[in-house]
Parts: structure tokens; C-alpha cells; sequence
């Protein structure tokens, strides 16, 4: 998966170097990637970020859900 | 600590400019002459058409004083088909303004509100002839549109034992396409003087005055000027040939608003004139070319007056991510009620700073169809189920072409001067669409 190679500096600008495109991504995404990395599903980042942020899963669901549609329209996850 | 949804977008370099950057830029009201558009909708409602009397009064203001300043006798006719609710009709006939209507229901709702026969115009290709007897009776003033209102008329005016005063609506090529050519009668054929000189031999009606009404969201103060010319010399020749004493020339309406017309690339701040421009066009024609007495000047201005003191209120329901990247926000209001939508690209406002960054979107309303798109392509940041947007401008046309489907249409407002809301159309609810069915006894 493209998103392992990702390089994210302070400025929430992320790169992909084998491709030499860059995303803009707030903190939260940036919380996700990183959870990505670590080999965590989608059930298990959200709940992680819900016990975090003290959110309803169902909400924070459909969020990291509409996040996962958008890394695969860019070809970073499969 | 805060939870902010997650934001991921492609950085493209092509977009930065020195206007800065799209992905965070967000159109923010809160409020409609001071009263916040959460509360209104939280009291009224979602969706909610608000109007603004103070904003229509400055437009109105402006138009009277662009015309009233050149012109020594000028009168505005409100067109009750831009806008036919009571509340914003008596607001422009508190400020001055007569009406004009192009239906026997518009007729009937303007005597309702008061308005005498003197002061209606009655304009239209479809003018039943006991509609058309009940306002010749009461005195309306009567736009002929076509050979066979002639005759109608003529028979009135043989039942009631009495000449009427008749005007002649007029079509010509101003310079501007398309023409408006179906209604009325053209004048560069010769067709329009026809139809005076078989007024004049008919005997029955008498012509008082010409009228035209060149088209709809006119941008060429040009057109009007033509406009102007042609009927001032049309009134110059017919006064001369026949006699008849033309009080008035009615130059109509269609003056450009605001709005951002599909497939226009300028802002309307630029390409939309004035109405100093309109009126200067317009005054300077007749002085350059009438002769005789000045006739008053008429204009059935609506668009313009009220398009812009008209607003949008609705509420995001839920959001969804499409399979090629865009998100969709469903909002509660649909094409339905926003018949303007297909020609106009509103202005659509967030009603507080949202975090996170903007990203392509679209907005959709809540009809099962797929044509329901209020927007196609919007730069907005993740938006919260709940969130209040603000579509602009939206007062003309889309309280009178909006249609009942599959929902109920939607309570209207309007602020006064104080910025009090006051409710001027209930929502509608089940009793108001089964009311006219009838089911038949062996159905039940």
C-alpha cells in the first residue's frame, strides 16, 4: 500500500515519493495514517478515536469510513 | 481534545494564485439583517425562504430614484408573477407601486389586496374574455397581445355601450438574441401599426398607450435604448396618422439582478448594469426622439427589485463520499423549490467557519431524483449534520414556479426594517394537497 511510504511533515503536508505527489491533511488524518501504518484495521482506529475524543462511534465511523473512500480514489489503500 | 473529521486533498500548485488558496476560503452569514439563520430556522423551520423589506426597499429606492431623476413622470408596475406572495406585494404597493399581473388568478389576487382596475395592468397571451370584461369594467388598463383580443374587446365594448382604452404590446429586434417575438405585436414588419390603424377603424377601442417587454435578464443597456426608439417613433407616427393621444409608453421589465447566470465566466458585479444605466439608456431615448408631449414612462420591473432580498435557508441532513472522490451533502431543500437553479449558479453560504480543508463537493436536495443538484461543484470544508446554509439570491421567481413534490413547500418570512421575522406563508401540510381530490365512493 502506497500510504506505508507516506512522509508527513509538521505542516500536515504529506508525500508519496515513488509518485512526487503531495496531499494537505489535518491532524486527524494524520492520527489515521499513522494508525494505518501500524497495520490497524478500520474497526479498530474507530475505536481508538472514539474512546480518544470521547465521540459516538457510529459517528466517528461514518467519518473514518468517507476518509477510506477517499484514500482509495487516490490509490493509497487498496 | 478537540475531534476534527479527517481532511485528506491532492496539493495542486495550479491552484495557488495571489488570491490565495480554495482549499480554505469559506463564504460565511450567520445572520439576515441581524436575525441568525440557525434561530430562524430553529422558530420557522427547515428549509425556510426569508425575505428582507429592508433590502427591497433599498433596491426599489434605487430604481426610483435612477428613473425619477431623469424622468419627470414615472411609474413602477410590480410584476406579481416575480413574486405574488401578499406580504411582499404590499410591501411594493406601500412604496409606490401599482401592479401587474398576466392572469385572471393575479388579477383577483391584486383586487384582493386591495389594488382598484386603475391600477392593474393586465398583460398576457390568455386572457379569457370574462376575465377580460371584469377587468375592462373595473378599468384595468389592457395590454393586447394578439388580433383575436381585438375582437374580444370590441364585443365588450359593444355589450357595455362604451369605447375602451386599449394599449398594444409590441415586439421588435432590439440587437439582442433571442428576440422575443410571440408576444405582441412586431413592430418591424409593420404589423404593430396594423394593428393601431384596425383599432382605428374598429371604433371601439381607444389607444392610450404602447408597451413592450424585450426579454428576461437583459445585460445590454443597448437593447433598452432600441427599445425606447422604436416605440417612441412608432407613438410619433400613430399620433400623427390617426389621432390617438399616447399617454404612456411601458417599457417592461427584465432588468438583470445579481445572480450568476450559467455559463457566464464574469462576475455579475461586472457585467450587470446599474439602474442608472438602465434609466439613462432608456430616458435618453425618448428625449432624443419623441415628439410632442413627453408620454409617462411605465416599467414592470421585478427580477431586479426582488431577487436579491430573497434567501434560502436549509439544513444538511447527512453527507456521503461518491465513488470518484466528491462529497455529497444532502440538504433538505430541492430543485423543487428552487426552479431558478437551472440557469443560476447561487451563492451559497456556511453559517459559521468550519474546520478543516475545502474540497470538492456537491449539493444535492431530498427528492429521489437524480436531477436534484443545487450545486454540481462547491469547494466547501466537512460539514456537521445540522449545518445552515445560506442560497442566494433567490426572491424571484422561486416562490411562484416552486412545486409541491414529495414534500411540503416550506414556511417564508420576512424581516421588517427592526428585524423582526414575521411568518407570511405557513408550511404547507397534508390538509392543503388532499384538500381538492376526491376519491370515488366505490374506491373506498
Amino acid at each position: 500500500m502506497l500510504i506505508n511510504e507516506m512522509i508527513i511533515d509538521e505542516n500536515g503536508v504529506a508525500f508519496i515519493p515513488s509518485l512526487g505527489i503531495s496531499f494537505q491533511i489535518n491532524e486527524t488524518a494524520k492520527e489515521i495514517i499513522e494508525l494505518l501504518k501500524e497495520g490497524k484495521t478500520k474497526e479498530e482506529i474507530v475505536k481508538i478515536l472514539s474512546e480518544k475524543y470521547e465521540r459516538d462511534w457510529r459517528e466517528v465511523y461514518i467519518d473514518v469510513e468517507d476518509f477510506f473512500i477517499k484514500l482509495k480514489v487516490y490509490g493509497l489503500i487498496q | 481534545m478537540k475531534y476534527v473529521k479527517p481532511t485528506i486533498n491532492r496539493v495542486d500548485f495550479n491552484l495557488a494564485s495571489k488570491y490565495g488558496s480554495p482549499l480554505k476560503t469559506q463564504r460565511i452569514k450567520n445572520d439576515i439583517d441581524g436575525v441568525n439563520v440557525k434561530e430562524l430556522t430553529e422558530t420557522f423551520g427547515s428549509p425556510l425562504f426569508v425575505f428582507s423589506q429592508r433590502q427591497i426597499e433599498e433596491k426599489y429606492n434605487e430604481f426610483k430614484e435612477a428613473f425619477s431623476s431623469r424622468y419627470p413622470e414615472v411609474e413602477f408596475w410590480w410584476s406579481y408573477k416575480t413574486n405574488y406572495l401578499d406580504a411582499i406585494c404590499k410591501v411594493f404597493h406601500n412604496l409606490g407601486s401599482k401592479a401587474e399581473v398576466v392572469s385572471e388568478f393575479e388579477y383577483q389576487k391584486a383586487r384582493h389586496l386591495g389594488i382598484e382596475g386603475k391600477d392593474i395592468i393586465f398583460n398576457g397571451p390568455y386572457k379569457p374574455k370574462e376575465a377580460l370584461k371584469v377587468a375592462v369594467e373595473e378599468g384595468a388598463k389592457i395590454h393586447i397581445d394578439h388580433w383575436y383580443e381585438i375582437n374580444d374587446l370590441e364585443e365588450i365594448a359593444e355589450e357595455l355601450g362604451r369605447e375602451i382604452p386599449v394599449t398594444i404590446r409590441c415586439n421588435m429586434d432590439t440587437g439582442v438574441y433571442p428576440a422575443w417575438s410571440r408576444f405582441g405585436f412586431n413592430i418591424d414588419n409593420g404589423e404593430a401599426y396594423d394593428a393601431v390603424k384596425r383599432i382605428f377603424e374598429g371604433k371601439k377601442l381607444i389607444l392610450t398607450g404602447l408597451h413592450s417587454h424585450i426579454g428576461t435578464f437583459m445585460l445590454s443597456t443597448e437593447a433598452y435604448k432600441n427599445e425606447t426608439i422604436k416605440l417612441i417613433k412608432l407613438k410619433n407616427k400613430i399620433e400623427e396618422d390617426f389621432g390617438f393621444n399616447i399617454e404612456y409608453i411601458d417599457v417592461g421589465g427584465g432588468f438583470a439582478s445579481k445572480n450568476r447566470l450559467k455559463g457566464i465566466y464574469q462576475p455579475p458585479e461586472v457585467i450587470v448594469p446599474t439602474p442608472d444605466e438602465y434609466a439613462e439608456a432608456i430616458t435618453n431615448a425618448i428625449y432624443e426622439y419623441n415628439k410632442g408631449k413627453l408620454p409617462k414612462l411605465y416599467l414592470e420591473t421585478g427580477r431586479a427589485l426582488i431577487d436579491e432580498a430573497g434567501y434560502l435557508l436549509t439544513t444538511v441532513f447527512a453527507s456521503k463520499r461518491l465513488p470518484d472522490g466528491k462529497k455529497s451533502y444532502i440538504v433538505d431543500a430541492g430543485v423543487n423549490l428552487l426552479y431558478t437553479a437551472f440557469w443560476y449558479n447561487f451563492e451559497i453560504f456556511l453559517d459559521k467557519r468550519y474546520e478543516g480543508l475545502n474540497e470538492p463537493s456537491q449539493i444535492n436536495g431530498p427528492l429521489c431524483m437524480n436531477i436534484d443538484i443545487i450545486n454540481e461543484n462547491i469547494m466547501l470544508p466537512p460539514l456537521d449534520r445540522g449545518t445552515v446554509m445560506t442560497i442566494w439570491p433567490v426572491g424571484a421567481y422561486n416562490v411562484t414556479q416552486w412545486m409541491q413534490f414529495i414534500r411540503y413547500r416550506p414556511a417564508v418570512v420576512l424581516i421588517d426594517k427592526d428585524s423582526n421575522p414575521h411568518l407570511i406563508r405557513e408550511k404547507e401540510d397534508l390538509s392543503d394537497i388532499i384538500r381538492r381530490e376526491k376519491l370515488p365512493d366505490y374506491l373506498k
